[in-house]
């Protein structure tokens, strides 16, 4: 008797919980769903917004020979690799340093995190300006430091311009992790610190083993989140370099974008929505391949560490 | 307890539930929802003004005035076009009133949707993204042949059928709408007194004694001053392509139905010389516009629109500027230089109202209304006759800008859908030395034509071909379309 009420109190919850997620379905299948079924329609179709014609399997073909799709999926990999290397050990340095309740740091932590607030496509605009050869912020500072003889030509040159495109998203992005894992390190109990002290472990002995293993579940979400992230940023790019120079820093994303928003066109191209929802989808597969293989990584390394 | 706390949670879930459908239900009657604020916000906007329009068409006071919705992308003129419709709902004795809209962000789509939501306008002023591929061949803008035949004055004031351009105004034989007014082609900015320093009174005739006038500049300038300036925004487009064309050099062979790039070679060798002794940055055209104006470089270029920009937006007051004629290869010109004109109404095909749309589009394009849109600069004039009837002591420096008579438009060649980088991109990633001339001008060759049979052969174009094809008049000759 006492397992038929538990039963039909869990049918009862479970309907409840349902109905509790409807919302929250309904949402994902309008807005996020139906777009991306309706935009799977047309990948064998060239499609410029008015007319749609049926062309088989050419855009399938077409992706695999277009060369500056996978220049720009390497760009892309590229981008995320210098991305990631800089800005989370930078991002997990500086958490470190505001955790330890200096003086200010709560003005540091405000300043740190200001970047986050401000519109993509403004930071963009500014780095611009910061990184203009003549003239420029970047150089003037360089050069009075003397670091360097003659102004680099940050945007105009295919060799620095991954370097002026990763500073702006390490600088865009920095705030956002720096306050994930300074919520991580909130959570550690101070007990931990303190047997760690009275053991007489110094300060790096303190954020090798006891810091960093006790913040490892946060770690493992806030790597997931900015390989996710670095994968699809575009907006700065777009404003800073356009792609530019020479497709140098043209990620997948942004050429994505040019084919279906026009950003290209000229009155002899049209939009390409199509053969752009074509390459939308495999942007999407290589995302979550990557995502895969990180989870399957981040999970063996689970099992060494326990 | 349990069956309470069980019911509330149902409760709360059926409110939220309930709550996201009322959400939807209002986005549909009007106060519009986050998602629908970017592309679709807008057009309920329209679709209710259009709404408020039929209201007031209802309500209007003499009872039986009738509403023609007028939709534009300019938003630069829109002082005088309002006054002008003010007068004219005043005056007018064909109980019509003009309701004019403006729309800067996303007028095509925005045009393409309220067509097929049914709440389209009577007409539309033309824009660059308002083509004949989009709008004419789907239907939905409708042929003013029958009204202008009809219309002696309007023929003597807008010159339609000297001014029909195969494929942008125009498309076998029908008119879609005819331009009253222009944008010159390219032209050469100058700072005067730079030139002078360096012992110049005006703009060479062919490029490479421009190059050496730049480089001489630049040295001059020891990096205080620079010969000529480039902006990232198509570079391409605003000298060196203006220069081939006039050099009778164009991307599309009309004669052979193809693209053909091969011709543009010296004018991507004189234009690698040109970068090297450039200002270092290429910025948006504003900022560039913004160093030409405090004297940063000597030579700059873009069309009409810089007779207000330098006179207003960003005034040059240090120095004089001056007007010069883009340089040929060879000094000679041997092809058309490609203008944009500007200022056509067109008749949506769905209006209830075609013939007082009609006299509306009359009065748009009347000698009244255009010679006022002239004399207050924001353009040029297109027809001759209307070049005649202008007072230009009233244009200021737009004068500097005077149509020339190797100025005209090139038929427009079919939109394909390119593989990669468009031709501009390419071409000036070739003058940049990101990629070799040669290779450039194969790979653009392989790729526009690939792209064009393809599409030829889906029936996405047809192939234009003009046998008779004149570069120094390229609207003059007869275009045929074919399928192969």
């Amino acid at each position: 008797m006492a397992n038929q009420t538990k039963k039909k109190s869990g049918k009862g919850d479970s309907f409840s919980y349902m109905l509790m997620l409807l919302p929250a379905v309904l949402m994902l299948a309008v807005c996020s769903i139906y777009p991306f079924l309706w935009i799977l329609r047309y990948v064998c179709y060239n499609y410029n917004g008015f007319t749609a014609t049926y062309t088989g399997l050419a855009n399938f073909k077409r992706m695999f020979s277009d060369s500056l799709f996978w220049h720009s999926v390497g760009i892309t990999f590229e981008y995320a690799v210098l991305k990631l290397i800089f800005i989370i050990p930078l991002a997990l340095v500086i958490a470190v340093l505001l955790n330890l309740k200096m003086k200010g740091s709560a003005v540091f932590r405000g300043i740190y995190f200001m970047p986050t607030v401000i519109s993509t496509s403004i930071a963009g605009m500014i780095f611009a300006f910061i990184f203009a050869t003549q003239n420029g912020i970047a150089n003037a500072a360089l050069q009075a430091l003397h670091l360097i003889k003659s102004p680099i030509p940050w945007l105009n040159s295919t060799d620095f311009v991954m370097a002026a495109v990763t500073i702006l998203a390490v600088w865009g992005g920095l705030g956002n992790y720096m306050l994930y894992f300074i919520t991580g390190m909130n959570g550690i109990s101070t007990d931990v610190y303190e047997s760690a002290k009275i053991d007489g472990a110094n300060a790096f002995q303190t954020f090798f083993f006891v810091t960093l293993p006790m913040l490892a579940p946060v770690l493992k979400v806030v790597l997931m989140l900015a390989i996710t992230s670095a994968f699809k940023d575009y907006e700065a790019i777009m404003v800073l370099s356009k792609g530019g120079p020479g497709n140098r820093s043209m990620v997948m994303f942004l050429y994505i974008y040019n084919l279906i928003f026009g950003g290209t066109n000229t009155s002899v191209t049209q939009a390409q929505i199509g053969y752009g929802a074509l390459l939308s989808v495999m942007a999407a597969i290589i995302v979550g391949l990557v995502t895969v293989v990180y989870m399957f990584v981040s999970k063996k390394l689970d099992h060494i560490t326990d | 307890m349990k069956k309470m706390k069980r019911f509330t949670c149902a409760a709360v879930a059926a409110a939220m539930v309930m709550s996201l459908a009322a959400c939807s239900g209002g986005g549909d009657s009007g106060s519009g929802t986050a998602t629908t604020a970017a592309a679709g916000g807008d057009a309920k906007q329209e679709t209710e003004a259009k709404k408020d329009g039929e209201a007031t068409q209802e309500a209007a006071p003499s009872g039986d005035k009738t509403v023609v919705e007028v939709w534009t992308g300019d938003r630069h003129d829109m002082e005088y076009v309002q006054s002008m419709v003010d007068k004219y709902n005043a005056e007018n004795t064909d109980n019509i009133e003009i309701k004019l809209t403006i729309i800067t962000e996303d007028y095509a789509n925005m045009l393409a949707l309220a067509y097929s939501g049914g709440t389209a306008p009577d007409i539309v002023g033309n824009s660059n993204d308002v083509t004949l591929n989009l709008f004419a061949d789907t239907g939905i803008l409708a042929p003013l042949n029958d009204f202008i035949a009809q219309d002696e004055e309007y023929q003597k004031v807008n010159e339609p059928y000297e001014h029909m351009f195969e494929g942008l105004n125009a498309k076998d034989g029908n008119i879609y709408w005819v331009y009253s007014a222009m944008r010159s082609g390219v032209r050469v900015e100058y700072n005067k007194n730079l030139l002078e320093q360096n012992g110049y009174k005006e703009i060479p005739k062919t490029l490479d004694e421009y190059i050496a006038m730049a480089q001489k500049i630049t040295e001059s300038g020891g990096g205080q001053y620079y010969g000529i300036g480039f902006t990232s925004s198509s570079p391409f487009e605003r000298l060196l392509e203006m220069s081939a064309q006039m050099s009778g050099v164009f991307y599309y062979d009309y004669v052979n139905g193809k693209y053909d790039f091969s011709g543009y070679k010296p004018f991507l060798e004189k234009g690698q010389e040109l970068v090297k002794v450039a200002y270092p940055d290429q910025q948006g055209v504003d900022n560039m516009r913004a160093l030409f104006a405090q004297g940063s470089f000597a030579l700059w270029s873009n069309a009409s629109q810089e007779a207000g920009v330098f006179t207003d937006q960003i005034p040059v007051t240090d120095f004089e500027w001056g007007v010069g004629e883009v340089p040929t290869l060879d000094g000679e010109i041997k092809g058309a230089l490609l203008t944009t004109p500007s200022k056509g109404y067109s008749i949506v095909s769905s209006s209830e109202h075609k013939d007082e749309a009609w006299k509306v589009i009359s009065y748009f394009q009347s000698e009244e209304f255009i010679k006022g849109y002239l004399e207050n600069g924001y353009a040029l004039p297109i027809t001759s006759y209307m070049d005649g009837v202008i007072d230009k002591s009233k244009i200021g420096r737009l004068a500097d800008f005077s149509l020339v008579e190797y100025e005209s438009v090139y038929p427009t060649p079919p939109a394909v859908n390119l593989q990669g980088d468009d031709y501009r991109t390419t071409l000036w990633n070739a003058v940049m030395g990101y990629v070799g001339i040669d290779e450039a001008i194969e790979d653009l060759n392989t790729r526009y034509n690939s792209a064009l049979d393809a599409d030829v052969a889906s029936g996405t174009v047809k192939r234009l071909i003009i046998k008779d094809y004149d570069p120094l008049h390229p609207s003059a000759g007869t275009a045929t379309y074919e399928t192969k």
